[in-house]
C-alpha cells in the first residue's frame, strides 16, 4: 500500500469550518443613538427591531424560556435609559449584548437559582458518551442540556457557539480576558457534552 | 502529542483558531486517536448544534411591556428633585449610597465655598521676602463714591444667599409633599423661625449669617430626604 493509499484510508479529520460573524448593523449607530437620546419615537421603535430577536434569545436561553420577557423588558428599559451615558467606547452592540447578559445574571442571583462555575474541573479528561450523528431531537436536547448547566458556562455557550460572537466580542462583553473566555468555552462544551450524553440515554 | 495535551486543544482547533504546525499535531494526534477522534466528533456535533440552533421569537408583547415600564421610569423621574436627577447622571442609580455619599460631598463643598466666600481665604502663612514698595495707590477719581460700591457688593452678596435659599426650598418642598404631617409642621416652623431670624437682622453680614442657617437647615432636610420618608425626622 502507497503512502497515499494509507491516507486516504484513514477516518477524515474533524476539520474547523469557518463561523459564521456577527452580521453588520445599520452604519449609522451614531444618528440612531443621537435620535433616541431625543427621545424620537421612530428611533427608539427601530433600535428595538434591530436588537429585539438577539435580546430576547440570549434572555430565553440564560434564565429560561419563564422570565425571558421580563429580563428583556429590563435590558431595552436600561439601553433607553443608558443611551445618554453611552460614550461608544464600545460597539453600540456590543454594549447592549453586555446590559443583556449582565441583567440576566443578575435577574438568576435574584431568583436565587445561581449555581457556582467550578475555577477547575477536570471534565475535559472524562470519556463522554458519543452524541452521534444529527437527529431530529437534538436541538430539544441541548435546549435542555443548557438549562443545566450553570449560569456562567450557559452565557458563554450563548454568546459564542449559539450567536456566533467572536472571543474578542465576548471578553469585552463579559468582561474578562480572552484566554478566560476561551477556557470557559471548553469547560462550558465539556459540560455540556457530559449532560447530553446522560439523556441521550433515554433518546 | 498526549491525548491530555490534544483534549486541551480541541476547541481552539475546532473553532480554527489553530495554525500551521499546532493545528497539523492536533489533526496528526486525532489521525490515530479513536477516542479523541471521538470526543471531536461529539464536540464538532455539539458545536453545530448550539449555531442552528432555530432563533426565539419575541413575543408581541414585549414592545408594549418595554414602553410600559419606560413611562412608569419616567414619571419617577419627573417627582425627583432636580438635584436629584443631576445626581443620577453622574452615578448610576444602582449606586445609590455613592449616590448619597455624592450629594454629602456636594454639599459640603458648597458649605465650605460659602464660609471661604464670606471669611475670604486664609493668609498666606508663608514667610515671603520684604515686599518692594508699592507704587502710590492712583487718587480717587472725584465724583467716585467707594462706601457706595462697598454696600453694593454686599447687598450682592445677600441677594446669592436669598436665591441659593430659594431655590433649596423649592427642592425640599418636593420632598415635602411625601411627608407625615409632623416632619411637615415641624419643617415648616422651623423655616419660619429662620425666615424671622433673617427679616429681624441686621443688613450686610448679619443678614448673611441668618441666610446661612437658613441654607444649612435646607441642605440637611434635602440630604436626609431618605430618612424623612422613612420616618425620621428632617
Amino acid at each position: 500500500m502507497t503512502e497515499t493509499a494509507v491516507a486516504d484510508s484513514l477516518p477524515s479529520p474533524v476539520l474547523a469550518e469557518p463561523r459564521p460573524r456577527v452580521p453588520a448593523v445599520l452604519a449609522d449607530d451614531a444618528q440612531l443613538i443621537a435620535a433616541c437620546r431625543r427621545g424620537e419615537a421612530r428611533a427608539m421603535e427601530m433600535l428595538y427591531h434591530q436588537y429585539k430577536r438577539r435580546v430576547f434569545g440570549m434572555a430565553h436561553r440564560i434564565v429560561g424560556p419563564n422570565d425571558a420577557e421580563e429580563v428583556a423588558q429590563e435590558v431595552f428599559v436600561r439601553v433607553y435609559r443608558g443611551l445618554a451615558a453611552f460614550r461608544g467606547d464600545s460597539a453600540l452592540s456590543t454594549w447592549i449584548y453586555r446590559l443583556t447578559v449582565n441583567a440576566a445574571l443578575s435577574y438568576l442571583a435574584r431568583r436565587g437559582r445561581r449555581q457556582e462555575i467550578p475555577v477547575d474541573d477536570s471534565l475535559s479528561e472524562v470519556a463522554a458518551p458519543p452524541i452521534a450523528e444529527r437527529d431530529p431531537g437534538l436541538a430539544a436536547r441541548i435546549e435542555t442540556a443548557l438549562g443545566q448547566l450553570p449560569a456562567g458556562y450557559r452565557a458563554i455557550l450563548v454568546l459564542h457557539d449559539v450567536e456566533g460572537l467572536s472571543h474578542e466580542e465576548c471578553a469585552e462583553i463579559l468582561e474578562c480576558r480572552v484566554g478566560t473566555c476561551k477556557s470557559q468555552l471548553h469547560k462550558a462544551r465539556a459540560r455540556m457534552r457530559e449532560i447530553l450524553g446522560t439523556i441521550g440515554v433515554s433518546r | 502529542m498526549t491525548c491530555g495535551e490534544a483534549r486541551a486543544k480541541l476547541t481552539a482547533y475546532l473553532d480554527g483558531e489553530l495554525e500551521g504546525e499546532r493545528g497539523s499535531a492536533v489533526r496528526g494526534h486525532l489521525r490515530t486517536c479513536g477516542a479523541c477522534r471521538q470526543a471531536a466528533t461529539d464536540e464538532a456535533a455539539l458545536r453545530d448544534g448550539l449555531r442552528d440552533l432555530p432563533p426565539v421569537d419575541p413575543p408581541s408583547s414585549l414592545w408594549a411591556g418595554v414602553q410600559a415600564r419606560l413611562a412608569q421610569a419616567e414619571m419617577a423621574d419627573a417627582e425627583r428633585p432636580a438635584w436629584r436627577r443631576a445626581l443620577a447622571r453622574l452615578v448610576p442609580s444602582r449606586f445609590v449610597g455613592v449616590q448619597l455619599g455624592f450629594a454629602g460631598v456636594a454639599v459640603a463643598l458648597a458649605v465650605l465655598l460659602l464660609a471661604w466666600r464670606v471669611r475670604g481665604p486664609e493668609p498666606a502663612r508663608i514667610a515671603l521676602p520684604a515686599p518692594t514698595p508699592a507704587p502710590a495707590p492712583a487718587p480717587i477719581a472725584a465724583g467716585s463714591d467707594v462706601t457706595d460700591e462697598l454696600a453694593a457688593a454686599a447687598a450682592s452678596e445677600t441677594k446669592g444667599y436669598a436665591d441659593t435659599a430659594a431655590e433649596l426650598l423649592a427642592d425640599v418642598a418636593h420632598e415635602r409633599a411625601h411627608w407625615s404631617d409632623d416632619h411637615k409642621q415641624a419643617f415648616d416652623a422651623r423655616v419660619a423661625e429662620l425666615n424671622k431670624q433673617i427679616a429681624a437682622a441686621a443688613d450686610g453680614r448679619p443678614r448673611q449669617k441668618a441666610y446661612r442657617a437658613l441654607i444649612r437647615y435646607l441642605q440637611r432636610a434635602a440630604i436626609r430626604d431618605d430618612v424623612a420618608l422613612a420616618g425620621g425626622a428632617p
